[in-house]
Order: C-alpha cells, then structure tokens, then sequence
C-alpha cells in the first residue's frame, strides 16, 4: 500500500489536504480530502452586538 | 497554608498615600496585604496597570484617591471612576469578579478609614478565594502544543 | 540579485493575500522584484517543497493569519527557519484578529457548537474531528485544534509587522520595496503603517468630548463631518495606528481598531477604554453608568481585533 499525500492543495480559498492510498497493483483503493483548518465563527459571534455580525463574518472569506 | 490575599494598591500621592501615611504614624492596626505603590493622581492609574497587576498574580487592586472636587489636578479623580466603572463591566467578560478591583477615596487626614478600607477589602476578596489569572492562561495552553508530549511554545506567562 | 520571499496564510480568510494582489499591475513589480517561492492561495508550492530548502534561504516570508491550531504553529516554525525575516501580515498574525474572538470559549465549546449543535449540521452520532482516525484501514491526521488562539509573535520570533485587515494594498507595496531596497528599519518595526494614532490623520471636525449617550451605527445616521466619538459612536480612532487612509472613517463607519495598537501601548483595548472614559460626561457614579451600559459586549468591542494579544489573552476558564 502507497500512500500520496498532496498537501495543501493550491490556488484556491482555503486550507485542504488530500491523502490517496493506492494499492499493490497500482489501483487506488481509497482517497481523502480533509479540512485542517476551524476557525469557529459558529461559536465566537454569540455574544457579539448584532451590527457587527455582517462585518465579522465578512472574515470568514476574503477572497 | 490559610490563603492571603495579595493586594495591590495604586495609591495617590496627595491624599490616599498620605492618608495611608497617617495610618502609619498614628499606629492604625490593619491588614498587611496591600502593596501600595504611589501615583500621582487616581488619573495616572492606567487601566493596563490593573490588569498587569491582576495578571502578574495580584488577587484584588485597590485604587485610593482624592475625595470628589479635592483632586490636586481638578479632575484627575473623575477619570479615574470613569476608568474604574468601565474596566467593572469587562472583568466579567473575562471570567474575573468585578469586586477584586475597588476604588476608594480616602484624603490625607483619614488614616483610621484607610485602615478599615484595606480590613474591609482584606476580607471581600479572602472570601473571593485566589485569582490566579496566569495559572489558568496558562493551563488552558497547556494542551495547545505542535506533538503529543511537546511544551506549548508560550510558556514564559502572561 | 531577486529576492526570494514565500507568502502563508495560518487561521485566516485569504483578505491579507488578496490585499497583496490588489496591487493591481505593481503585482509585477513585485514578480520583477522578487520569487515568489511559496505562496498557496496562487501557486502550486508544497509544504516539502518548503521543508526541502535550506535554511534562511527565504529573504522574507509575509505570514498572514492567527495560530489556531499546530499546522498553523508548524508551518510559522518552519517558515521561521527558512527565513531572514519573517513578517507578521495583517491584523490575524498581528494581534490575534477576528479569529482571536475565539479566546471568549473554550475549544470544547467551539466543537460542540460547530459540529453538534449548529443548526445545520447532520451528526446523530455526534462525532467531533479527532487528530487520529483509521477508516476501512486508512490512517489519517488533522492538526491539534488550539484552545486559544495566539498572535504569530506568541510562537516564532517576529521581525516586522504589517497591520491592518486587511492591510492597504499601497502599504504591502511599500514595505515589499523596503525589503527589495535593503530598507528596513530596526528589528520589531510595524512597516506600511503610520506612527501616529488614526485620529491624527481623520480629517472630521474635532472639538471638546463630552457624550453622554452611545449611539450604535444602526440606530442613526452619523453626521458626515463631525468625529465620531463626540457623536456617541464608539470610534476606536484614539486607541489605533494610523496608515490605512481612513478606509473606514471615510466610508461613515466608525474606526474598528484593524491597524492595532501604537509603539509602546501594551493593550489597545485598555487604551480604548481609557480614551472612552475621558470623553465620557458626568461625575456621579450613576450617571456615569447610564452611559456605560450603553455600550454594547465592551470587552469584544474595545478588544474587537485584539483580545488574542490583550494582556490575559483569553477568557479566565
């Protein structure tokens, strides 16, 4: 078993990995992508004053 | 060992100090748990000076003033409520009770009062139990670390 | 000779990068100045490209983003290692920025909410991201999620720091060029920045401040000439660094803090509420707080790009 890891991927918003396992024989048996990146504006605008709502999650992207 | 607090007092110069002084000389029995440092004016007290204070591992600050209208610099004292009461309505936010920072005016002819302020805070803030403000910073990064095992790369406080 | 520089991103939204793109057609003063020899968001470069150079062999390496997790605190170290200077890009690596926001919950709290309870989310099983999981054999790795997010110079020795969020893009300009002339000043400079505070340059009428009354910017329309605080709106002006142009000033929104605190001011939050307090009207107690409680979550409003580099950093847990 092969592992590839493409790590980050590129050109583009965003942090991704991609990790592909292939077999023996050169098939690919199972490939991933994975999100390392949280940053949790879920959880971190509670609390906030409405007004600045439209004006934090504005950072969510910025592309 | 029984907890004592530890106390930091911003003290100005024209009436609390002096007023702390008079405590001094008159032999007023108080509590030894403030450490005061002399300012100036209640004014010269920065609210970076409290927080530091708090996170270096003070459990309360004590910030001693002129009476209302007797500040040597006119409105020096004002400021300083001003400062006292908004800093009030963030230390809960971060988690701190607001009592462990109080703001008394006590002038230089009251020493027996600047005794009874220090029992008084003495004891509020015994009741509060230990601060430590950089024990817990520091233990919630404690977990924050590159490899199972690793140091957290912040580890020289807060 | 080229300068050879890489650009990466840590817990950030890709704005500082963007920023360094809408330098229009210097961009290619830039390329002509400088390799780039890293950069994710706009070139293919791995991390083992980067982990084969040897080290210093980067002239500068522009860091945007806070340190939310260890791939964020990896990379800042390795990046560390292969460059002569690194420098902190944007509010995020600055002062902790809005993902420094963070610092009021803990870790477990953001899980929980992100992965179980926001309303869009499918978890029956309630399953939270481990750092290690096998599937139908396969092992795979995520990064350690941080408890508290840090500003760049709480994990790697920073030598420059660009603010802003994001930062102008004339500003990333100008410091690329001190870079490429040999420019730079001392060691822990804040470049493509002013040294004065924003209300230094804020070109609004300025008299004596006496408010007593915090209005918040929905509840009216701010006077276009008259400064913002003398109005009651909480502008952060007072407590912040200019060199963003007066983006926001100019736009009729109150300064939100971005460009960070001046040389020598531990917490520009605790600026903040020094400046507030003595432009705020009254002497009795409870006056004076009929003001105060207008002010909306104080602590996230004073700190709103920098509780992360605030003195304690984080909520007391």
């Amino acid at each position: 078993m092969k592992r590839i890891a493409i790590d980050p991927i590129t050109r583009l918003e965003g942090h991704g990995k991609i990790t592909i396992f292939v077999n023996d024989d050169g098939t690919v048996e199972n490939a991933y992508l994975q999100i390392p990146e949280l940053r949790g504006f879920e959880k971190f605008v509670e609390g906030l004053p409405v007004e600045e709502i439209p004006r934090v999650v504005t950072r969510i992207c910025g592309v | 060992m029984a907890f004592e607090p530890r106390i930091v007092g911003f003290l100005c110069n024209w009436c609390t100090y002096t007023g702390a002084d008079l405590a001094g000389t008159a032999r007023v029995k108080y509590s030894p748990n403030v450490r005061s440092i002399r300012v100036m004016c209640s004014g010269r007290v920065d609210p970076v000076f409290i927080i530091t204070a708090l996170a270096g591992g003070a459990d309360g600050v004590l910030i001693g003033g002129c009476h209302p209208g007797d500040c040597h610099y006119q409105e020096g004292n004002y400021k300083a409520l001003r400062r006292y009461l908004l800093l009030r309505k963030i230390l809960p936010e971060y988690g701190i009770e607001p009592e462990r920072v109080r703001l008394e005016w006590v002038s230089a002819s009251e020493g027996e009062r600047f005794g009874r302020v220090v029992d008084e805070f003495t004891e509020q803030i015994r009741a509060l139990g230990p601060l430590k403000l950089e024990e817990s910073v520091l233990e919630s990064m404690k977990n924050d670390v590159m490899h199972e095992g690793g140091t957290p790369a912040h580890t020289t406080g807060v | 000779m080229k300068l050879k520089i890489g650009i990466y991103w840590g817990a950030a939204c890709g704005g500082c990068d963007v920023a360094i793109l809408d330098t229009h057609e210097r961009i290619l003063e830039i390329a002509a100045a400088a390799d780039i020899l890293f950069w994710p968001i706009a070139m293919d470069f791995k991390y083992d490209d980067v982990r084969a150079m040897p080290d210093g062999h980067l002239d500068a390496v522009l860091y945007s983003g806070a340190i939310r997790n260890s791939e964020n605190e990896e990379i800042a170290v390795l990046l560390r290692r292969k460059a002569k200077a690194m420098i902190a890009l944007g509010a995020c690596a600055h002062i902790g920025g809005i993902p420094g926001l963070s610092n009021m919950f803990t870790r477990d709290e953001t899980l929980k909410r992100v992965y179980i309870e926001s309303e869009s989310a499918d978890n029956p099983e309630g399953v939270l991201p481990s750092e290690r999981t096998v599937n139908d054999g396969n092992e795979l790795e995520l990064p350690r999620f941080y408890n508290t997010v840090k500003t760049l110079s709480q994990v790697v020795d920073v030598d420059y720091t660009i603010p802003g969020c994001p930062p102008a893009s004339m500003q990333i300009y100008s410091a690329i060029g001190l870079i490429a002339d040999g420019m730079l000043p001392k060691k822990g400079s804040v470049i493509g920045a002013g040294d004065r505070a924003l209300c230094d340059e804020c070109a609004r009428t300025k008299s004596e401040k006496k408010i007593t009354k915090i209005y918040r910017t929905h509840e009216r329309l701010p006077d276009p000439e008259t400064c913002f605080l003398e109005q009651g709106y909480l502008c952060l002006g007072p407590a912040t660094r200019s060199g963003c142009g007066s983006r926001c000033i100019k736009s009729g929104v109150p300064c939100r803090g971005c460009y960070g605190p001046l040389d020598g001011v531990a917490d520009q939050g605790l600026k903040m509420l020094s400046a507030l307090a003595s432009v705020i009207d009254g002497k009795e107690e409870q006056e004076i707080n009929a003001t105060l409680d207008m002010v909306a979550a104080p602590l996230t409003t004073l700190h709103r790009f920098s509780l992360a580099s605030s003195i304690p950093r984080r909520k007391k847990v």
